[in-house]
């Protein structure tokens, strides 16, 4: 009767769940599911916490890049190509970073990219240590907002501050403008690569970009590389440049040079009627000389061609290039690189790149701080004080901000192997004295006045940095919630591991 | 031992495998109302200038950072049939009015969850339903007492500015005095006479690089195009707009041209040559000085236009092209012809120049008689400049709703609470069961000025005994200090934090009547999603709600 008994019951619940498919749901209370499946959430004070760290770890990657003394990078992507960088910007666009929070870092890298072309390794370091210095409040509960507020109102100042400092430099005065932008570029040029030829480089890149009309479009200098030679043999053309690409037979009969050509400029195939030209070269497109491009060669006129004061084929390492010279209403240039390694001239380019942004920049907006660390001590010298004349929670904040701008003297010290403690402490004793342009001797390990030792940047530079760096920090520092969706795909459902970014869970750093 | 005792087919049964099934008190209403008090906890802490933001990755891995509760319900996809209901709701204020999305959700989230304890305490579901629908009708009557202002006139910057404001600090804190400034002067100076706005006329143009207050507005459009020929700047322009290509006609029909030597193909060409430089001729010698055209650039047009120094500027996008047709009065010719002078639009500049490093064709006009104006967002990041954009639309949706309706509550929650007190009265007087629930749905208006201070960092509670206490003084204006450290209170109306009085008719009717769909359910059955393993293909169950176009397109190839 015993064993009847229990074999009913265990036929009943059989039945039951067989009957029931769903019955889990009616024995036990199911959670209510909102989202779709695989929909990863992370939320509150751990979550802020946890973005704080992953922008650390995006930080330290470049951390060490920074400055005359930083070091650079090699990368390789997942085609095997192989990329040598010390330029912030490069280096994170590489990283292919997926954390959503730590994208915001490269999204300002990128961002003082396009405005100015340097300082994406300070903006990303700046907005890292925003973030680390204000680690502590929130873990302590400060609300985000009051943060957030703090230090737009900082950000607010220590702009006003640099306008206010800056030194500007006449336009009028063409000789003084060039130092000015020679010495810009210099600084730029500076911390990268080809740090041992800067003077030469930024004597070209100063040509190059003076020699642009008033919208200075970036396209109107072309870099060319040619692998082999040295860096000095680098050469600035005032006028097009280019790889010999095709001729017709025939050439080899032609001069090679001519003086004060008159030159057609054709998209078409010059095959039916070829022989009004001087050199019968098929140029695609070309800009320069003054002449616009033909589409036929029905209407060829004095005025439609182009002129130019030489037009010579030279070798230049290994290939054969033409070169177009000294026209009249030039408003382009190319420059020329030479070097080593592949890795290496690309670098080379980027740096130009950046130091004729640089240059671009200054034409623009005619004043320069000084560079070195020397500005970041100066406005947090001055936001230390400003932050002692305010009472509340704000003092705490805004004498974090200050803190936080020493990081970049900190790091140029750190990357040279200066013991960084021991100059940040002069450099405050400087600047207390009134000292205002004095920042990290990198040569001599020591202070110096570094207006006078002409490290000079655009004062933009420096503004756009920090708008963009705390914007960065003050974006990531209002969220307090993530929620990913998982990605749809062709192949099947995703795998709910949301790539490290649960509740608070530790990134490695 | 009856093994086989015929049982009466249970519910169950008669669907087929895999159906769920959830009937009653305990497992449908409390079940859905559980979900949407999750839904609205998610958005709560969003609501207000010092609500946080979200970061939200959608399904093709697009990161959105905003509190704008309007687009994190999007993005979120949310699932569970009943939370849908409320961010239907939520989506038709957005589209009633514009802003006050996150509203909607605390509300309804509020008013469901304070339905749940009256459920318990043993009212019946219609009970609680009837009391809401009485509270809400008198709610809407009251409403119009509560209005303070009214806007004036419109076409004054400054009281635009000061009317946007509200609506721009709960999205942009820190950040509205300077954006409400940019809104305003593009809403009014495209606000005809007449009183037609239209939200479409406010362009957003988003160029990366320097920070949010280096964005600016100007009067005409911006687009992030370069001019395809020589001539990059032209002053007082006449703008002849094509549609069609700036190429030369090809013709429908095939026909065969028989050449018989070298000077009939020479003239071939050369005839087609000359007639492309008659056609670019004709319309410089119409006085155009600006050609605008929706599709290709040819060489050979190209090479025409440079000789006649002709700007030529290329859309893409067709609605791009209507709406600078708009801006600067032309018509779009189909064919290239030349225009007749009506059919030119004028314009007092045309430029390329660089913001950032990106290259834009600037359409400017220098007086305010445009019918176009745009706002060129600056941010550092994407992801900011999405969140500003959003926030010029709350601004601008703001406007529009003002100029349908002036009237103006006071913000900050002042009006939620006289709201409360005054039904919460109402609800004393009636005699019936459903006193509970009037008095449920005055109780429903605290969760927000609740949930703006305590996203403040300031203790619920406290503010609101102390918001109570300043109504009971007959000062219905006043609302939450946002400013002060701790729970202050303060009137809204002086201080210019004011809301228009539709965003909160309709966030309050969309809010009850969703919450009262959602209390009205009793079964939930659900279907067995088809397909096996196919996950994202049961969206089409639920969701064929018709607005999130974009995934579904995106589905649709799978």
């Amino acid at each position: 009767m015993d064993a009847a008994d229990r074999c009913e019951q265990i036929i009943s619940l059989l039945t039951l769940s067989s009957c029931l498919p769903v019955s889990p749901s009616l024995l036990q209370p199911t959670p209510v599911i909102l989202l779709k499946e695989g929909t990863d959430t992370s939320q509150g004070i751990p979550q802020l916490i946890s973005n704080i760290n992953a922008c650390q770890v995006i930080s330290e990657a470049v951390r060490t890049t920074l400055g005359p003394r930083g070091m650079d990078k090699l990368m390789v992507d997942s085609r095997g190509k192989a990329t040598i960088s010390n330029d912030g910007a490069t280096i994170l666009k590489l990283l292919d970073v997926v954390h959503p929070a730590a994208k915001t870092l490269v999204d300002i890298a990128r961002s003082q990219d396009a405005e100015v072309g340097d300082g994406t390794t300070s903006v990303t370091l700046l907005a890292a240590e925003f973030l680390k210095q204000l680690k502590p409040y929130v873990e302590e509960g400060l609300h985000p907002q009051t943060i957030i507020r703090a230090f737009r109102t900082a950000t607010n100042l220590a702009v006003s501050k640099i306008k206010e400092i800056a030194v500007s430099v006449k336009k009028d005065d063409k000789q003084e403008q060039r130092e000015l932008l020679e010495k810009c570029a210099a600084t730029a040029l500076n911390s990268k690569l080809i740090a041992g030829q800067k003077d030469f480089f930024s004597k070209m890149v100063v040509d190059a970009v003076m020699s642009l009309d008033e919208l200075m479009s970036l396209k109107m200098i072309g870099i060319k590389k040619v692998q082999g030679g040295a860096l000095e043999e680098s050469q600035l053309v005032s006028g097009v440049a280019f790889k010999k690409t095709f001729s017709y037979a025939g050439f080899e009969m032609q001069p090679k040079r001519y003086e004060n050509p008159k030159i057609a400029l054709l998209n078409v195939e010059l095959e039916l009627k070829a022989e009004k030209d001087n050199a019968e070269v098929r140029v695609k497109s070309v800009e320069a000389c003054g002449g616009s491009i033909q589409t036929s060669v029905g209407a060829m006129t004095n005025d439609v061609l182009g002129q130019c004061e030489l037009f010579e084929e030279v070798q230049v390492g290994g290939e054969r290039y033409n070169f177009f010279k000294g026209c009249p209403k030039a408003k382009t240039c190319t420059i020329i690189l030479r070097g080593g390694a592949e890795q290496f001239t690309e670098e080379t380019e980027r740096s130009l790149h950046d130091a004729i942004m640089i240059v671009r920049r200054a034409i623009k907006n005619d004043s320069v701080v000084a560079g070195g660390g020397a500005i970041e001590m100066e406005l947090s010298k001055y936001l230390r004080d400003y932050s002692r004349t305010i009472p509340g929670k704000q003092q705490l904040l805004i004498g974090a901000y200050a803190k936080a701008l020493e990081i970049i003297p900190r790091q140029l010290c750190d990357n040279a192997g200066f013991d960084a403690t021991n100059i940040l402490n002069k450099l405050r004793a400087k600047h207390a004295q009134g000292g205002m342009w004095y920042g990290v001797d990198i040569n001599n390990e020591d202070i110096a006045d570094n207006f006078v030792a002409c490290v000079w940047e655009p004062s933009i530079v420096r503004i756009n940095a920090l708008t963009a760096a705390s914007e960065a920090a003050c974006l990531i520092l209002s969220v307090d919630e993530t929620i990913k969706n998982p990605r749809s795909s062709v192949d099947g459902p995703p795998g709910g591991a949301g790539r490290g970014r649960g509740r608070g869970r530790p990134h490695a750093h | 031992m009856a093994l086989h005792v015929p049982k009466a087919p249970g519910f169950a049964q008669m669907l087929k495998d895999g159906a769920k099934h959830f009937s009653g008190l305990e497992e449908a209403v409390f079940r859905n109302i559980r979900a949407c008090k999750e839904l609205s906890q998610t958005t709560r802490t969003a609501y207000g200038p010092n609500g946080m933001n979200k970061m939200v990755i959608n399904h093709l891995e697009k990161l959105f950072v905003t509190n704008d509760a309007a687009t994190i319900l999007r993005e979120l996809e949310v699932q569970h049939p009943a939370a849908k209901m409320i961010v239907m709701a939520s989506h038709m204020q957005e589209q009633e009015v514009g802003d006050g999305t996150n509203f909607v959700l605390v509300f309804a989230g509020a008013l469901l969850e304070l339905a749940e304890e009256l459920l318990r305490m043993g009212l019946s579901v219609s009970e609680v339903i009837e009391g809401y629908e009485k509270a809400c009708k008198k709610t809407l009557e009251i409403l119009s007492d509560c209005v303070c202002s009214s806007a004036k006139n419109l076409h004054d910057i400054n009281e635009a500015k000061s009317l946007i404001r509200t609506a721009v600090m709960s999205k942009q804190y820190g950040n509205e005095d300077f954006l409400a400034n940019l809104i305003a002067e593009a809403c009014v100076s495209i606000f005809p006479e007449s009183g037609n706005f239209n939200v479409d006329n406010v362009r957003v143009c988003k160029i990366l690089g320097c920070g949010v207050t280096a964005s600016s507005m100007l009067h005409g459009m911006v687009f992030k195009k370069e001019a395809e020929g020589d001539i990059t700047s032209v002053k007082d322009a006449k703008i002849a707009v094509f549609s069609c290509p700036f190429d030369c006609m090809v013709t429908e029909t095939k026909g065969t041209v028989l050449i018989n030597n070298a000077q009939e193909l020479m003239d071939f060409s050369k005839g087609e040559e000359d007639l492309m430089e008659a056609n670019v001729k004709a319309i410089k010698e119409a006085g155009a000085t600006v050609v605008v055209t929706g599709g290709k650039v040819a060489d050979m047009a190209l090479h025409y236009a440079n000789k006649y120094k002709l700007m030529v500027v290329r859309l893409n996008s067709k609605w791009d092209l209507r709406r600078l047709c708009k801006t600067v009065g032309a018509v779009a010719l189909p064919k290239m012809t030349a225009p007749t002078p009506d059919e030119m639009g004028r314009c007092d500049g045309v430029y390329l120049t660089e913001v950032g490093d990106t290259q834009v064709v600037v359409f400017k006009h220098d007086k305010e008689d445009g019918a176009i104006s745009t706002v060129v967002i600056r941010g550092s990041t994407d992801n900011l400049m999405d969140d500003i954009e959003r926030a010029v639309d709350d601004g601008v949706n703001t406007f529009k709703v003002l100029v349908r309706d002036n009237r103006l509550v006071p913000g900050g929650g002042a009006t939620e609470i006289e709201l409360a007190k005054q039904i919460t009265s109402y609800g004393e007087s009636c005699p019936g069961l459903e006193q509970y629930a009037i008095k449920k749905f005055a109780e429903a208006f605290e969760a927000l000025p609740r949930a703006l201070a305590e996203n403040s960092g300031v203790k619920g509670s406290e503010l609101i005994s102390k918001l109570y206490s300043g109504h009971h003084e007959g000062n219905k204006n006043m609302g939450f200090d946002i400013e002060s450290d701790g729970p202050a209170v303060k009137d809204m109306l002086e201080a210019g934090i004011l809301d228009p009085y539709l965003v909160k008719y309709w966030g309050i009717k969309l809010a009850t009547n969703s919450a009262i769909t959602v209390l009205r359910v009793d079964q939930i059955i659900m279907a067995k999603a088809a397909g096996g393993p196919k996950a994202p293909k049961q969206r089409g169950h639920w969701d064929k709600d018709g607005w999130d176009e974009e995934p579904d397109n995106f589905e649709t190839h799978h």
